[in-house]
Parts: structure tokens; sequence; C-alpha cells
């Protein structure tokens, strides 16, 4: 516990790689226990309505290198990758590594986005409601927050298309690279974070307003906005840190239905496409990607609490 | 207790509802004195679907949750009450899987679970379970460790309390509301999931009513047939309004010494219990 | 919400200074359309994208398609046939985008690339087809056997001609600036988009649009709301649902059309109960496809009654007949199953094409109304395949194109009901139906191959190969945009005559 933080940051950036090769097997694993003929769904994929041809599929193989022993095609992929080289994917042909991060770019945009967005509404509004039961915020966070818990996005994406972008005509209704066609998936995405992040806080400062350290806090007749602030808040945040490592790093791989109801070109969609078509080159760098990043938040959002929560010091 | 009556309710949620019964002629239509919800793309009656419905999802999703949940906290107080050298490189390797299984997308392991155990309403559940243990670990993990820290547990220990005693009284009470605010929200994500794994033949198959797959299947309809998006949603926010009916605070949590005039509007405005 | 303004402000200057790369705002004759199906494979000829590119209206084959789907001349003027062997003319004065000029070297390179791809296209695969220069402007094409459409088989957009500078790199041929069309590629945006600037160049009618910006936008409901919204002002592929109030805006000018495909209800004919042509045709005599069709699909496909369509000359038109399940009882009692023996059967289907699952419970619903229990179970079509193709199923719900590449229905019809053939799902096994279609491998005249087509369909529906239930309808929007040309066949240029309106 005593560990200083610098010295924790390092030690666990240390462990990224170590971690990441030893995924590395579970990630070029995977994809192959998918079962079914790699080369049969490759074909498919790029021309929809091919019958099946063996001999056209065992070209391709020799071409993939699918034909060679499983190790030897996992050695050569490592070695690949710990160039830099994550393969060219079987479906475009084009290298993959690009692709992916170019996309993982653009959905760790989207991620961050929608954290900020859902901690700015969720974190004010769950400490709002704790402090004042029954009132006005607890009861949305409660009611506006089931709802937006519950409808999925892919209601609520085009709902707000509806609104805002043709009958009001604010906002574009899809598309990527600019401020104003991030409004909608950003908001799309937010919703559920947001509601989630207000009743982790409501639920959490509860406990730290009973907590010994505010009533000292109060005795000393600080004031409610600064106990609240000082005393309360960091105590309140254990929960919504810990959530939003895995929110974003679910995120960045998995907003799927965000990313195809506003055609933005993400991860997520990248990923199910290639899952689709059995790409094994864009999924494995794909997962290595949302991986190396999910263990780096993980460390961020843990050095987070413990600067904030005087109990993680 | 509130899970009780969820599971009465799956029981209640009775297969004699004519769920399956289709009306082509009278397809989309909006809700009326015959169909008090509309009927859906099939002509189907969309209140027989939501009631047929219940046992599916709040069962099956009741029971992918309860077991992500028990997994999740298992492994999160482990990891978060060990303390020592070995147990926290053990910690660490754990939370490294939670960050592994956190950030595999879900289509991935729906399709893995679907190819190793074949399609079917288990392999649904135990697809939900793979993917749901992991931020109850991650979240009941750092909800430990904060409350590990706080003094009456460090009194406990000083005592010479045991762990699983401490765990019990001191630190489970602690974390339970954040973790109760999970499980709901995570239900409803959990409900949401298996509509997507129906389509990968995992879980319930149609015209077997399912609130997740009415959502799915509702949505190319939401805009001329919202009913059919409106009736499953509302159904799964009452369930999991049902779930979250946390036990609420009586009074104004703030210390009494803060006591202001405006606390006799606050215990008006109690909250509904 | 006031908490939230501040925030979205800031993320969005922040978005605006690492942003860039979205289309520029509409100038003179800018056309932004939506299509719903991206390249599949960058744009390589040895995969669907090559039909795309001629769609796009940027690349060319040898050989054009009028309306009906003849072949007429592109970038060969004409042709002639002498036993195995084809001699195609090349046009005189054609010129890349790049400023290549067309001859038969340039033709020679981008065939022989295509056609030594480790999967060539289905339009030229499996003939043997071999291509050499014979003159300057003479390309000869020689197959194992006579081929009686190979001219057909050019007009499929996956043996497209680009300049001989997008070969020999080493990498997949480019379309950017290497190809013929009136449309000419100047950008790619991976799988999202690409921009297209008008040839000046072109020998023909020119690209009515300076620009055309295209999207790749694979929900029908986006691409849609992107219309209304006018962020694109064309777009195909729309929602079932929304077809009505499209139809009523006044300011969109909505299209449908048939299309050359066919939702089938695959039996399998290798094991029982399926392998009685009586139960086969009581499925069939329980299904009522007019309901089908304009009710459960919202009149958004045609019912169908063989295995062609109105989207080609010899396709039917007629509606099928209405359900007799009277008529299916009887059938069904006569092959052994009653209410004492029900008969209980697996329905597959899949659901990237999401009017199937719809589909395969309303047929389920309509067979119970006969006596006939059915399990549905939707799943991965790449599971469903080595299943279906093997033998191992009841009944297969699948969505079909007749036409491949190009507009000739042999290759289908081997491929999916000769014995043997390599998508024979329901396990027909015909030595009539066989040696019908075998004659399609001599037969030129397009009206007689018509004539072997009808007779094909027929022999289908009089032996009950599977139930052929609907054709689905193609749609398209304008909005600001005017020329839209429906295309039955789906192989023919779609953007060059699409122009902003007014």
């Amino acid at each position: 516990m005593t560990l200083p933080v610098a010295a924790l940051a390092l030690r666990r950036l240390l462990l990224v790689p170590l971690v990441l090769l030893a995924a590395s097997a579970v990630v070029f694993g995977l994809p192959r226990l998918l079962g079914g003929n790699v080369t049969r769904s490759v074909i498919r994929s790029r021309s929809l309505a091919s019958a099946p041809d063996p001999a056209a599929e065992a070209r391709l193989a020799a071409e993939l290198g699918l034909d060679r022993p499983l190790r030897d095609q996992y050695l050569a992929w490592l070695a690949g990758a710990l160039r830099g080289d994550l393969g060219r994917s079987f479906t475009t042909r084009a290298p993959v590594a690009p692709q992916v991060l170019g996309a993982a770019g653009v959905s760790a945009t989207l991620a961050v986005l929608a954290l900020a967005v859902a901690l700015a509404v969720g974190l004010p509004a769950g400490v709002s409601a704790a402090d004042r039961p029954g009132r006005v915020a607890d009861r949305a966070v409660d009611r506006v927050g089931s709802v937006a818990l519950a409808v999925p996005e892919f209601v609520i994406g085009p709902a707000l298309v509806l609104v805002l972008a043709v009958w009001a005509g604010w906002l574009p209704a899809l598309g990527w690279g600019t401020a104003d066609r991030a409004v909608l998936p950003v908001l799309t995405l937010a919703l559920f974070p947001a509601a989630l992040a207000a009743r982790l806080v409501r639920a959490e400062t509860r406990v730290a307003l009973a907590h010994p350290s505010t009533v000292t806090a109060v005795a000393k007749g600080l004031s409610r906005r600064r106990v609240l602030a000082v005393h309360v808040l960091p105590r309140s945040l254990t929960a919504v840190l810990a959530e939003a490592g895995p929110f974003l790093a679910g995120t960045l791989g998995g907003a799927v239905v965000v990313e195809v109801v506003f055609d933005v070109p993400g991860l997520g969609r990248t990923l199910a496409e290639a899952i689709g078509s059995r790409d094994l080159p864009t999924i494995q760098a794909g997962v290595v990607v949302v991986l190396g990043v999910a263990m780096l938040l993980t460390l961020a959002a843990e050095l987070a609490s413990r600067a904030l929560d005087p109990r993680l010091r | 207790m509130r899970v009780v009556g969820l599971f009465a309710l799956v029981v209640l949620g009775v297969p004699a509802w004519p769920a399956e019964a289709t009306d082509f002629a009278n397809r989309l239509d909006p809700p009326s004195g015959r169909h008090l919800l509309g009927t859906d793309q099939l002509g189907r009656d969309v209140l027989a679907r939501v009631l047929g419905g219940i046992r599916w999802t709040v069962g099956l999703g009741l029971v992918a949750v309860v077991a992500s949940l028990v997994v999740g906290l298992v492994v999160g107080l482990g990891t978060g009450w060990l303390d020592g050298t070995r147990a926290r490189v053990v910690a660490t390797l754990v939370q490294s899987v939670v960050d592994l299984v956190v950030a595999l997308p879900a289509l991935l392991v729906g399709l893995l679970v679907a190819a190793v155990l074949g399609p079917g309403v288990v392999p649904a559940v135990i697809a939900l379970a793979v993917m749901g243990w992991a931020p109850f670990a991650r979240l009941a993990h750092r909800l430990t460790v904060a409350a590990r820290a706080e003094d009456w547990v460090l009194a406990a220990r000083s005592l010479g309390a045991g762990p699983v005693w401490i765990l019990r009284v001191h630190v489970l009470p602690a974390i339970a509301g954040p973790v109760r605010e999970a499980f709901t929200a995570r239900f409803v994500g959990a409900v949401l999931t298996l509509a997507g794994l129906s389509f990968l033949g995992l879980g319930v198959q149609p015209p077997t009513p399912e609130w997740g797959a009415m959502l799915a299947e509702g949505r190319t309809y939401a805009f001329v047939a919202p009913w059919l998006v409106v009736a499953p949603a509302a159904a799964v926010v009452l369930v999991s309004g049902l779930m979250s009916s946390a036990r609420r605070p009586r009074r104004r949590p703030w210390p009494a010494a803060w006591a202001r005039p405006r606390r006799s509007r606050g215990s008006s405005t109690r909250s509904r219990g | 919400m006031r908490a939230l303004a501040p925030v979205v402000l800031v993320l969005a200057l922040l978005l605006s200074a690492c942003g860039g790369g979205a289309p520029s705002a509409d100038g003179d004759g800018t056309v932004a359309v939506a299509l719903q199906f991206p390249p599949r494979a960058g744009y390589a000829f040895d995969a669907d994208d090559g039909g795309l590119l001629t769609k796009l209206g940027v690349a060319e084959p040898l050989v054009a398609l009028d309306p009906q789907g003849n072949a007429v001349p592109g970038l060969a003027t004409s042709w002639t046939q002498d036993g195995t062997s084809w001699r195609f003319t090349l046009r005189d004065g054609v010129t890349f985008h790049d400023g290549a000029r067309l001859d038969a070297n340039a033709v020679v390179t981008a065939l022989t690339h295509v056609l030594g791809r480790p999967a060539p296209p289905r339009a030229i695969t499996d003939i043997g087809l071999q291509v050499a220069a014979e003159g300057p402007m003479t390309v000869r094409a020689t197959t194992t056997v006579p081929d009686p459409v190979l001219p057909l088989r050019l007009s499929s957009g996956a043996t497209s001609i680009l300049s001989p500078a997008a070969y020999g790199t080493g990498q997949q041929p480019s379309p950017v600036n290497t190809a013929t069309g009136p449309l000419r590629m100047t950008e790619i945006r991976g799988s999202e988009g690409a921009t297209l600037m008008r040839f000046d160049g072109y020998r023909g009618e020119r690209a009515r649009a300076a620009r055309v910006d295209v999207r790749y936008v694979i929900d029908p409901q986006t691409r849609e709301l992107a219309l209304r919204a006018g962020d694109v002002g064309f777009a195909e592929g729309l929602p079932e649902t929304s077809r009505a109030g499209l139809a009523a805006d006044p300011s969109v000018t909505f299209s449908e059309f048939p299309s050359a495909r066919t939702i089938l209800l695959q039996l399998n004919q290798s094991a029982p109960p399926f392998a009685d042509v009586r139960v086969r045709k009581a499925v069939t005599a329980a299904l009522d496809r007019n309901v089908l069709a304009n009710q459960v699909l919202g009149g958004s496909a045609l019912p169908a009654s063989d295995l062609f369509g109105p989207a080609v000359p010899y396709g039917s038109t007629q509606a099928p007949p209405p359900a007799d399940v009277p008529g299916a009882q009887a059938l069904l009692a006569q092959a052994g199953h009653g209410p004492q023996n029900p008969l209980r059967v697996r329905l597959w289907t899949f659901p990237n094409r999401p009017e199937l699952p719809v589909l395969a419970q309303a047929i389920a619903s309509q067979l119970q109304a006969a006596g006939v229990a059915t399990d549905i179970t939707i799943g991965e079509y790449d599971a469903q395949e080595p299943e279906v193709l093997a033998g191992r199923y009841d009944m297969f719900l699948n969505s079909r194109s007749y036409l491949s590449d190009y507009p000739d229905a042999a290759s289908t019809l081997t491929s999916d009901y000769t014995s043997g053939g390599s998508y024979a799902i329901d396990g027909y096994r015909s030595p009539a139906f066989d040696a019908l279609v075998g004659q399609l491998g001599t037969v030129t005249d397009t009206a007689a191959r018509a004539r072997i087509y009808r007779q094909a369909a027929g022999m289908l529906v009089t032996d009950a190969v599977g139930v052929p239930i609907v054709h689905p309808r193609n749609t398209a929007a304008e909005k600001g945009v005017t020329g839209f040309v429906p295309d039955p066949l789906d192989l023919r240029p779609v953007l060059p005559v699409l122009a902003p309106a007014g």
C-alpha cells in the first residue's frame, strides 16, 4: 500500500507487454476455435454468391499460409507482431495494422468523449441525488436512469437522428470526422454509462455522507459545497472508476451498434465484420490493440483512484 | 426479498398466453381494445408476447447475471482482501484476465461458445456469464480494497476477527449499494446481449417470445410501430425497477450537526420504500 | 442538461482540431449517394467489388449490357466465335483515367491477372479461359470447350480492364485514376466511401454530375435517415417499413423494382421426410406465398411462382396459387403423416437478411395450419452451410441470386440443381434435368436459352424441388437528385446518370 504511485505505474507498465505476450496465444488461438472452414468463409465474404470450390479453397489456403502447421503459423505471426507487422487482411489483402489502429483511434475518441459526457452528467446527478433523497435529482436518477439503462442504443440512436437531424436539421445524420458529426453518436453512447455512473455515485455517496470524516468536516464548519467536493466525492468514485476501465475497453471494440447506426468507421464494426468473414489477421490485430489499451486504461483508472481516494493511498 | 418476487414473476409468466398465434392480416396494428399493446410484424399480440416472455427473459437474464455476480464477487472479494506480495501477484494476474475478458468483443465470445457448445439455451447463459463476471470482479475488487482501509475494518482485524467474518459483516454491507446498482444495470445489458446471441443460434429461438429478441426484431419497425419497441423496453424497465428497489435512507443522510430548517420538508419527501 | 453544454462545446472544439477529411460542402454539380454494399476486398476484381466498380461507373469490362441484359459493345466493339476461340476487336481511342491508351496488351494484362487469382471470379472460372493479344487492337480468348456465352461472361464487372500501370506493382491493382468509365475514382476512404470525379475524356455520354461522393452505409435505416436529413441525395436499399412514407413524400422520388433474387425454402430430398415428393408437394400446398409477400413482408417482395422472377425476360410473372390446406393434409396423409403420426421438421435460416427470420416464423405458422410442426433455428450461415450441403437438415430458408456476375442463369442452375452440383443443397437428382441444363453448353441463341430456362424452372416446380417463396424487390430514393434508372439485373452503371436537381 505504501508503494509510490510512480513505481507502481512503472511496474505495471512493464507488465503490459508480458501479459500481452501471454495473451497472444489466446488472441491467436481463439478465432481459430470458431470452427468452420476459414478459406470458404473468406471466399464467401469476398464474393457472396460463390459456390464452394475445394480447389480454389486449397489455393487460397496456400496463399494465406493456412496450410502450414498451426505452430508455424503462430510463430510467424508472433515474429511479425513483435516487429510491428500484424499481417495482411485475408479479405482486403491490405496490411491490418494501419487499418486497425485508425479504427481504434476513432473508437477511442468516441469512447473517451462518451465517458466524459457520462461523468459530467452522472457525477453531479449522483451526488445531488444522495444528498437530497426523494428530491428531483434522486427521482430523475431512478426514472430517467431506468429508461436510459433499458432502451437500447439501436432505438435511441435513430430516434435522436430523427429529431435532431431530420426534423430540426441541426446536425448531420451520419458520419464521423467533424465535431457536429460526433455529437449524436457520443450522446447515444453516453446514455448508459451516465445512468450507471449516477446510480453508482449515489450509492457510494450515501455511505460517504455518513462516514466519520464527513461528520468531522461538518463539525469543523466547512461549507456544504466544500464538504461534498473535498470529503464526500473522492470516497464516492471507487465504483465509477472501477467501471470506467471496462466501459472504455468494452466500447473500444464493442460499440458495434452505435458505429453501424451512425456509420462511424470504428473498431467495433471492423472487428464484427472481420469475425463474420473469418479475417483472422484483422481479428488478431484488433484484439491485441483492444487488450493492450484495456490494460493501460485499467492502470490509469487505478492510478486515478489512488490519487483521489484517501483510503487507497 | 425482491429476488423471490422476481422468481415468482418468472413462474407467473404462464405459458398459457397465446404468444405465438399469428394473424398476418392484422400486422402492426396499433394498440386498441382488442390488442392492448398492438400487434407485431406477424400480427401477434404484443401484450401476450411481453407476458409470455417474462419467464424467458427474466429467467435467463437473472440466472446469467446472478452467476456472473457470484463468480465476480468471489474473485473480487478474494483478490481485494488478500495481502502480501504473492497475493498481489495473483491479484494482478486475475485483473489481467479481467482486462482480457472485458475487452473481448461479445460477438467473438458468442460465436466461440456456439462453436464449442452448440446452440441452445444453456450455452447462451454460459456465454452471458463468461462475459458478465469480469466487470463484477473488477468492481468488487476495487470496493473491497477501499473498504479494507476503513478504520472499523482495521479495528475488527486488530480484535482478531477472521477474514470471512469481516468480509461478511463489514465489507459486504459497505460495498452492497454500488454492487446492487451494477447488478441492475448488467441485467438490462444481459437482456440486450441475449437478443444478439439469439441471432447466433444461442438462446431462445423464434417464435418463443423473449424481450431482447422482441426489441431487436422491433427495431426495423420502430418508426411505424413504436409499440413493438416500447412494450418490451418498458417491461425491462419495470423488472429492473423491481430489482433496484434498494432500501432508501429514511432520513437525510447528513450528520445531525448539519440539520437545517429544511429538514421538515425533507421528511415529507421521503422516497418510496 | 446545463452541465452538458460546456462539455460538448469543449469536446467539439477538440474534435474539430483533430478532425478533417470530411467531404466538403456541396459545390456545383455534386451528388452524394449512400450505397448499401461496401467494397468487400478493397476493390479486388476477384471479389464482388468488380461488379461494384461497374455500378459506380468507374471501371468497364469488354462487353456492356443493354437494359434487357443483352451483350452490347463496351471496350470491345465486336466479337466473333470460332469453336473454342473468340476474337474481340477493341474500341479505338479509349484512354484510361491516367492517360494511357487501351490496347490488346492492356486487356491481356488485366484479364491474366484476375485469372491467376486463387479464387477467380465465378463468371470466368472453370472454363479454362486464356487470353492472348492477336493484334494491337485484337484479343483472342480461348476456352477448353466451346462456350456459347463468353461475351456475357466478359460483361461481368470482375473482368473490367484497368490501366497497365495498375498491375505489376506487387499490390492489388487500384482503381484510383486507372479505369476507363465516365467517373474517375480519385480517392478511396476504405470501406467508408470514395470520391468520384467526372472523366472529361470519356468517349460516350458524360457523367451528369461533376462529382459524386460515395458513402457505403450498411444499415438501411441509417441510409433512409441520411437521405431524409439531406446528408445524401440518393440512397438504395431502403427499409421495408419506410416505403409508404418515402413514396408519399413529395420531396423524394421513390423507385421500386424487381431484383434477380429468390428467397427459397429448400427441402432436403436426400433424406426423409422430404425424399417423398408428396411431402414436398404438401409443404408447397400449405404455404400461401401471396400472403407471405403481400402481408408478412408488406409488399416489399413479389410472390414467387418459380425460381425466376420478373427481373429477367424469362421470369414468371404469374402469381403462385393460394394455399390449399386440405390438399396439403391429403398429401401428408398419403405419405403416412396424420394426426396419429404428425410431421415435425427443423427449419434453419440465418439473420443476415432481416426478412428471413420473419418469413421463417410465418412459414412455420402456415405449416402448422396443415398439421406440420416446425422447430426454427436461426444461426450463423457459415455454421449452417456445411451441414446443409452434406444433406444434414430438413428445411433451409435461403436467399439466392439466380444470376451471378453476368446476366445468364446457367451457372446457378448447374451449381444449385444438377446432380452433384457444388451448391446442390436440395439434393435434387434428375437425369432429365441434368440433360436439359446440359444443352445450355451449346445453345447461343438468347431466345432458345430463355426457353430452356423456362423449362428448367417448370421441372423444378413439377418435382417440388424446394419452394420458391418470394422475389425481394430493390428500392432506391432520390432527394434533390434526378436521373436514376432502375436496373433489375443490378449489373449496369448507376451513378453516371445521377444529376443534382435544378
